[in-house]
């Protein structure tokens, strides 16, 4: 029993999901589109629901996803990097407890603010901005996280045989944050890819525009097919991050 | 700012309903989210496989975009608060079983021994020590459940679902007008105003639910 057990569980439940999560992803896919195309289809349905729709809102969702990551990556890890120097130590509390109010904040409400504020303008920005605030958090707290825990003797030894304070961060602290980085932003990429199914409700498409559609028009076939891509692709990104907290990172950790 | 006041002063009674009906809402999953998820954590827990097939599910399904998730029940169980509902207690189980299970597995096997020992019976060692000594780790996963759950209710809107999520709707198909702006303001205010309150309610639920030594030990 205990804690012995507990990550025993873990890092079964973690194998279980390295393996069964690529299988549900093509089984979701395949049994969904062969429901639909083996079906009659009316010509409404037909007119949303055939391959380069498809194509073209599934790669939308993608693009969206990719772009909030970017941000992410791009603002949350220097961010986080610079709350554990010395000097702005003390400003990490702030920022995390304003990060932590947007997660508390619900994400179509963000959404949908944003998008009147700026006076209803389409524009792929327009959802990019408030998903990329809305999936910050995680990355940001676990590169604090991770590089606070990086243990003091290692920085203390880097500089005890001359490295210049840059050279620890690059050579020592980074590298030993990464596998909490990781996970952040496995995290952040699950939720960016969730809330990137609003996106259509500001205009910018992706799958969650089959969604809408399928319920406003009543054709249930093309809301199937939206969502179950969206829960394909989320489980398929996640499944992705999974693979790099296994395989990218200090050799040593793994 | 004066107009959104106005806007509020207005409307004060429709948003106060909401209010209600979007806590109430959170809660009632929450609620039915516990008494499964912590019967769902009692049942695996002491199985290495069990845990490891309960674990991977839970985290799966967590993945799923809510929006997508919500879009496939309705041509199974139609719109309003039907699907709200289940989706809601879908996701309010995943932190809870999670949680449930990792409390009850950390617990010192020579204190669920010693109470064997004493002649105590196996269902009085599961309610009067180990719950007891897991429901802070419970409670944690409880408060995240409820935090997820509030944004989560907000998109039950879209499908007819209660609560202030139809405020944020109705300023989005109100875009233009006057009020557009203040209606989606209102209605994300009140979730994040409800949603620290609760956490705040939460944390004191804790406090007199904890027993005092468990408490001192944390």
């Amino acid at each position: 029993m205990s804690t012995a057990t507990a990550q025993l569980g873990e890092r079964r439940s973690e194998r279980l999901r390295i393996w069964g999560q690529p299988i549900a992803v093509v089984l979701i896919v395949a049994a969904v589109l062969i429901w639909a195309f083996a079906s009659e289809l009316d010509d409404i349905e037909k007119r949303n629901l055939n391959a380069a729709v498809i194509l073209s809102l599934t790669w939308e969702h993608i693009v969206l996803s990719i772009a909030v990551a970017a941000i992410v990556v791009f603002v949350a890890v220097p961010l986080g990097v610079l709350l554990t120097r010395r000097w702005a130590r003390f400003a990490a509390p702030f920022f995390l407890a304003i990060a932590n109010i947007g997660q508390a904040a619900p994400s179509i409400g963000v959404l949908v603010l944003f998008f009147l504020a700026l006076g209803g303008v389409v524009n792929f920005w327009v959802a990019v901005g408030p998903i990329a605030f809305y999936a910050l958090l995680p990355v940001l707290r676990n590169t604090i996280l991770g590089v606070r825990s990086v243990d003091s003797s290692y920085v203390e030894a880097g500089t005890g045989i001359g490295m210049s304070r840059s050279k620890v961060l690059f050579t020592i602290e980074l590298p030993l944050a990464v596998p909490y980085i990781l996970a952040g932003l496995r995290t952040s990429l699950v939720l960016a890819v969730g809330t990137a199914t609003l996106a259509t409700f500001v205009g910018d498409g992706g799958l969650g525009e089959l969604i809408v559609t399928g319920y406003k028009l009543a054709r249930y076939p093309v809301l199937v097919v939206g969502a179950a891509l969206a829960m394909a692709l989320a489980l398929l990104v996640d499944w992705l991050g999974g693979l790099a907290e296994r395989w990218i990172g200090p050799k040593g950790l793994r | 700012m004066n107009q959104f006041f106005e806007f509020v002063g207005q409307r004060w009674g429709s948003l106060l309903f909401d209010l209600y009906q979007h806590g109430s809402l959170v809660l009632q999953c929450t609620v039915l989210a516990v008494v499964i998820g912590v019967g769902i954590g009692i049942a695996v827990y002491s199985s290495p496989g069990g845990s490891a097939i309960a674990t991977a599910l839970t985290s799966a399904i967590l993945t799923i975009p809510s929006f997508a998730l919500f879009g496939l029940f309705i041509p199974v169980l139609g719109l309003g608060v039907q699907p709200a509902v289940i989706t809601l207690t879908l996701y309010a189980l995943l932190p809870i079983v999670r949680n449930t299970i990792v409390g009850l597995a950390n617990i010192d096997p020579a204190v669920t021994g010693a109470a064997r020992g004493i002649g105590m019976h196996r269902l009085g060692v599961l309610t009067r020590i180990e719950l007891r000594l897991a429901w802070p780790s419970i409670l944690a996963g409880t408060r995240v459940s409820v935090q997820m759950l509030m944004g989560i209710a907000a998109i039950a809107a879209f499908a007819k679902g209660p609560g202030l999520g139809g405020s944020i709707f109705s300023g989005l198909a109100a875009i233009g007008s006057k009020t557009a702006v203040d209606r989606a303001l209102a209605g994300t205010i009140g979730i994040v105003v409800l949603a620290l309150v609760v956490d705040g309610l939460l944390v004191l639920l804790g406090r007199f639910t904890t027993s005092p030594g468990v408490r001192a030990r944390a």
